[in-house]
């Protein structure tokens, strides 16, 4: 799966964007624990393959989880 | 309903093209543009990123729920990406409505939506040095 992180997000975890082996019923939450463990999640959005995901919710065969901080478009 | 969502790295084009129908009575246009200070410091642009694909998605959609509560004509939804020089557009959105409570709405609401839902980011540089913004009349 690829993970993706964007702006304060990417800041804080260290990395824009890589590709790992992910378990279909592991969580967002589960994988960032496990690639980022320090990354508070509290202020951040899970999006699995373009649509906002549940943290706790299987990503199943989804090829892509996009770590979501606040946005601010406009 | 004619929907344009489009993201550019390059100066907002304004669309010429107007929906050809006679129940055309009201056109709302918005330009967000970059202003000089950003957060009082005195900046000379923004810059804006953006998970294009889901942002597109998103907006797509928001445009897709608000025609059910502001039926319009057409909408125009143009976001830069990139850097934004101040005194630039950021973003541009144009309604084609038969009312204008339906444009004014749907812009409106558009512009409150994206602010919470799509994947659109400014980064703010660091301030440009010995800049400081300058105080509002009256504010000393």
């Amino acid at each position: 799966m690829k993970i993706l992180t964007f702006a304060s997000a990417r800041e804080k975890a260290g990395f824009t964007e890589i590709d790992i082996p992910v378990d279909p019923a592991e969580t967002p939450r589960a994988i960032l624990r496990r690639i980022a463990p320090r990354l508070p999640l509290a202020d951040l959005r899970a999006a699995i393959d373009c649509e906002y995901w549940d943290w706790d919710a299987p990503v199943g065969s989804a090829s892509e989880l996009a770590i979501i901080p606040p946005v601010s478009g406009g | 309903m004619n929907t344009h969502v489009e993201f550019t790295t390059q100066p907002v084009c304004l669309p010429t093209a107007y929906p050809a129908t006679r129940e055309l009575g009201a056109t709302v246009e918005f330009h967000g543009i970059v202003r000089e200070t950003e957060g009082g410091s005195a900046i000379s642009g923004l810059h804006y990123e953006a998970h294009e694909p889901m942002a597109r998605r998103q907006v797509q959609r928001i445009i897709d729920r608000l025609h059910i509560t502001w039926p319009c004509h057409a909408v125009w939804f143009i976001h830069r990406l990139g850097w934004v020089p101040v005194g630039e557009s950021s973003l541009y959105i144009r309604v084609h409505a038969s009312h204008r409570e339906q444009a004014f709405g749907f812009c409106m609401d558009l512009i409150d939506l994206l602010k919470k839902d799509v994947p659109i980011w400014k980064l703010t540089p660091p301030p440009r040095p010995g800049a400081e913004a300058a105080s509002p009349p009256g504010s000393k």
